[in-house]
């Protein structure tokens, strides 16, 4: 029987998705159609017949139309956006303040996001990030754990033949050795020299591990010959423009001995790479310099990738038994103290690549990084802003209510639930947040070129992400829920007969609580105040410290490598001539970052076994360095031009506190390289290196065979003097471009990173302001409006109005009192845990606190003067006379 | 305006219905299209080209008796209107207009191959 029907299930699907006037026919027409099929051939046929009948009868015109359920849903929500429109137009300025401050603070938000993004977002491009890292240091002592990059150059095989795990090992020289840095540059034929900064070294391995994308060449071959050196595009272009370079030479600094063959071009460094430059020089097959140092010396980078599914820990611990079985004993032959000590602290550690940009370990490296710590700033920064322009909305919305509390009312009385009166102030909040995130995206999308500027950055609206939109979008409705729900709980509670009644109360639970957001604003506010004039103090102080030596007025002439000794000399004393010149030095050691550096071992030379020596900066300049400078020199006597002084150093006061010495003069010093020398002179300590630092000991050795000439000059109209300077390089040098820096803008360049965070500080400082400003503003209007009455009546009684001002402001300046009471000891929390770390930091002051309070005051006044003068004015009979 | 477009397929369910008569609903249809042309289509889609069609005008509809072996449901009877037969009789005057001026009028000179 049940063989003989049609498939039941196909008729209840049929039942259940077919126009209701339609089912009785077509179900009999396709019973009909089975049967007739069933007779003539067979059932199962019969049965598929009907489910492929079934299936076409889903067509446009048999569906039954969705009967809408949601169509009401639907009306309500088109009627919300329309009275959320008509209470936006109703009220502009309201209106205008609730969406642009809300807008301006979402903006700043998205532009701190795309910067934090941009910030963690570094080293992420390598195919194989999670195997590629770069190997440093570790000193561990007494709980305290150093790093930085220096390891010894005969490492790298031993490593490769120890270590099976190590897949490739690439050593990389990026300090000024031999040729890495800047140099003159030319392709082998022509004549003119290029200035060109970003050269380094590195073993051919490098270019697989990094996975440098070739244009000519492979990443196997292109660096694996000596001598070989493989360039950017941008740079191949521009010596080898419209042909394959491979093969081609380019000459350095004028030298035979520096004479690559290009053996390859790669495409541009990625630019969130933490790794930059434009010329990389092989390490292979060298014969001296860069690739050649032994066991003595600890000048080399090291960048490894590990094979796939090799632990880090694993491999770093195969890393210390091959320091305790090899490395110390070869140390041991070169005779070098403190093996004992680096046995019990020293050990390698496997940093991964996508740490090293933000370098939360803080290894000690020549890179350029971002902060780790500003980047949590920024972020804190952003959620403040966010919040202050949330609770701004949320006031406003309150704030706004009394005058809709006959809606509700209204809406309550015709049957309104308290649910759909939810649903209706969410949505508009939402509408509201809609508006606020479009205009914030174009507010954020004009700015962004100048925030660009401001912080040094070249970030861009990522439109085309695909988690751009969804994550606006979805924002949108995450603030709007957030904003919307207390407003929305707050009026939908109204009873019905008092809010139709007008008796709705603004005062208790609800004004206690906008007074507590305002108190927030303010709060945070006057901390971000606080922030940007401590971060200001401290720059102008870095800037302005008293650093031990002139760097106004120092122009440093690259390049002068490409001349011979005596042509050098002629030169700097043809120079010395020109009036406008005081003094000039040949010297590639200064006291800025990109400058040369060295560091060697030193000892009192008595004590050369018995103790294990302390590292000091070596710098080799001429007896014009101090003079130049005007670096203080308190014993002794300076370098003689007449001497050789092969056998001389001078040194800093902190080199004399690391000797031990009282009387340092006449005392022999000895270096890790057997070099003796006696200490003819002492110098004051000065900043060498970053003020973020301690001063080092340092110590400084005669040496003619520099690249720059520093000149100091005594003129006030620079533009004469470079002309002066010009027109003899040009008789020197005709066809080299004079290369020139000023040692004040490379000091300068050294802060940049604190410049910028203190330019950001300062402008969100100023945008949590404004919008904190606006929130009082909109505030003062309800305020005075709700007052309008009372106000009048006082004055009729006679109040003046200065009496009337003073009662409208006080109300809120005593909340800003409250937020200046909170805010003094947070800020100084807040800013003594982030000058903690610097070594020359000023200290927090009162008076930096007491302008921001002030400052903070007299905003509020005068964001409330406006309304409350103007209640304060207003001839009492306007007001009153409709009653 | 009336409508007084229709396709080949609506113009022979519009023809069946006039010739199936009392019979003339969408199971039946198709069934007898299927007899007639050697082409088959589904009851489906004979029965959306009937709803267009009374969409038009052409065609009015009444449920009729109920029958045994479609489970005592009743079935849908559609019916000509006079708006129907005009466009069936245009759309022949047309084609009969156009045959008549078709070159070698007897049937069996139509080769449709030119000399």
């Amino acid at each position: 029987m049940n063989r003989n029907r049609p498939p039941a299930l196909v008729e209840k699907l049929l039942a259940k998705v077919l126009r209701e006037d339609l089912i009785e026919e077509i179900l009999g027409d396709l019973e009909e159609k089975y049967f007739a099929v069933a007779e003539s051939q067979s059932v199962s046929l019969a049965k598929l017949t009907y489910w492929y009948q079934a299936l076409n009868y889903l067509k446009p015109f048999a569906i039954r139309k969705s009967k809408s359920k949601y169509s009401t849903q639907f009306q309500m929500f088109k009627h919300y956006i329309k009275i959320s429109w008509r209470t936006l137009l109703r009220q502009k300025v309201f209106s205008a303040i609730e969406i642009g401050g809300f807008a301006i603070g979402i903006a700043a938000c998205l532009l701190i996001t795309l910067y934090i993004k941009h910030q963690t977002g570094y080293d992420q491009h390598y195919v194989q990030k999670d195997r590629i890292f770069r190997m440093v240091n570790q000193w561990s002592e007494g709980g305290e754990t150093g790093y930085w990059t220096n390891m010894h150059g005969p490492l790298k095989p031993v490593l490769e033949e120890g270590i099976p795990e190590m897949e490739k090992v690439a050593r990389v020289v990026f300090w000024s050795w031999g040729d890495a840095g800047q140099n003159y540059v030319r392709a082998n034929g022509s004549k003119y020299n290029i200035y060109e900064n970003g050269f380094f070294y590195a073993d051919p391995e490098l270019l697989e591990i990094l996975e440098i994308p070739m244009i000519y060449g492979s990443q196997k071959e292109a660096l694996s010959t000596p001598n070989s050196i493989v360039i950017s595009q941008s740079k191949a272009e521009k010596y080898f423009p419209n042909q394959n370079p491979v093969g081609k030479q380019l000459v350095l600094n004028d030298s035979r001995e520096s004479t690559f063959t290009v053996g390859g071009v790669m495409q541009e460094m990625n630019s969130s790479s933490h790794f930059q430059g434009d010329f990389i020089m092989t390490l292979f097959g060298r014969k001296k310099g860069p690739g050649t140092s032994g066991w003595c010396c600890t000048n080399y980078n090291y960048y490894v990738k590990l094979t796939a599914g090799a632990d880090k820990i694993a491999v770093e611990e195969k890393t210390a038994l091959i320091r305790n079985t090899y490395v110390l004993d070869k140390l041991k032959e070169d005779g070098q103290a403190g093996i004992d000590e680096m046995k019990k602290y020293q050990s390698y550690y496997l940093q991964p690549v996508t740490n090293i940009y933000l370098n939360q370990e803080k290894v000690g490296d020549e890179l350029k990084h971002g902060s780790p710590e500003l980047v949590w700033i920024f972020g804190a920064i952003a959620i403040i802003v966010l919040l202050i322009a949330c609770i701004n909305f949320i006031n406003l919305a309150t704030a706004k209510s009394l005058k809709r509390a006959r809606e509700v009312g209204l809406r309550k009385a015709i049957g309104s639930f308290r649910s759909s009166l939810i649903a209706q102030y969410l949505s508009e909040s939402c509408f509201y947040s809609l508006l606020a995130v479009i205009l914030s995206v174009i507010l954020a999308w004009s700015a962004l070129p100048l925030f660009n500027q401001l912080a040094g950055t070249s970030l861009v609206m990522p439109w085309l992400s695909w988690w751009y939109l969804p994550v606006l979008l979805l924002s949108v409705i995450v603030i709007g829920l957030l904003s919307g729900i207390y407003p929305a709980l707050y009026l939908s509670g109204f009873k019905p007969i008092e809010a139709l009644k007008g008796k709705v109360n603004s005062g208790g639970k609800t004004s206690f609580l906008r007074s507590g957001m305002v108190i927030f604003q303010f709060t945070a506010t006057i901390v971000l105040i606080i922030g940007a004039m401590v971060t200001h103090q401290q720059f102008q102080f870095t800037m302005n410290k008293s650093l031990g030596y002139e760097k106004s007025q120092v122009i440093n002439v690259m390049g002068l490598n490409t001349m011979d000794k005596q042509k050098r000399d002629a030169f700097k004393d043809e120079l010395v001539k020109l009036s406008m010149i005081e003094s000039a030095t040949l010297s590639d050691y200064f006291p800025v970052a990109d400058a040369s550096v060295q560091n060697r071992n030193y000892w009192l030379a008595e004590n050369r076994q018995s103790e294990s020596g302390f590292e000091a900066a070596r710098w080799s300049v001429d007896e014009d360095y101090l003079k130049t400078l005007k670096i203080e020199l308190l014993k002794g006597r300076d370098f003689d031009k007449a001497l050789a002084e092969d056998n001389s150093i001078i040194v800093n006061e902190e080199m004399v506190k690391a000797l031990r010495l009282d009387d340092p003069l006449g005392k022999q010093l000895i270096d890790m390289f057997d070099e003796r020398r006696t200490i003819v002179g002492v110098v004051k300590d000065f900043h060498f290196e970053s003020l973020a630092g301690d001063i080092r000991p340092l110590a400084l050795v005669k040496g003619n065979r520099a690249a720059t000439l520093s000149l100091k000059v005594q003129s006030d109209d620079m533009d004469e003097t470079i002309a002066a300077i010009t027109a003899i390089w040009n008789r020197f040098k005709a066809d080299q471009l004079i290369e020139y820096s000023f040692l004040d803008q490379r000091f300068e360049r050294m802060y940049d990173g604190l410049q910028k965070a203190k330019t950001i500080f300062l402008l969100f400082a100023v945008l949590s302001i404004l919008v904190a400003c606006l929130g009082l503003f909109a505030l003062s209007v309800y305020m005075v409006e709700q007052r309008g009455k009372e106000i009048s009546i006082r004055k009729v009684l006679g109040a003046s109005v200065n009496s009337v001002f003073a009662l409208l402001t006080f109300d809120f300046v005593k909340l800003v009192l409250i937020a200046i009471v909170l805010a003094v000891p947070l800020g100084w929390v807040f800013m003594e845990y982030l000058l903690e770390e610097m070594v020359n930091r000023v200290e927090l002051s009162w008076p930096v606190f007491a302008f921001a309070g002030i400052l903070a005051i007299v905003i509020a006044i005068v964001t409330i003067s406006f309304e409350s003068l103007k209640a304060a004015l207003v001839n009492p009979a306007r007001k009153l006379r409709s009653e | 305006m009336k409508e007084t477009r229709i396709g080949e397929f609506e113009e022979v369910v519009l023809l069946l219905v006039g010739i199936l008569e009392e019979d003339a609903y969408a199971f039946r249809i198709a069934e007898e299209y299927k007899v007639q042309s050697g082409r088959s289509a589904t009851i489906g889609t004979v029965h959306s080209a009937l709803e267009r069609l009374s969409e038009k005008g052409m065609l009015v509809s009444e449920m009729g008796k109920p029958g045994v072996k479609r489970g005592g449901r009743r079935k849908r009877i559609y019916q000509l209107t006079a708006n129907g037969q005009a466009v069936l009789r245009n759309s022949r005057d047309i084609k009969m207009s156009l045959w008549n001026q078709f070159p070698g009028l007897s049937l069996d000179k139509l080769n449709f191959a030119y000399e």
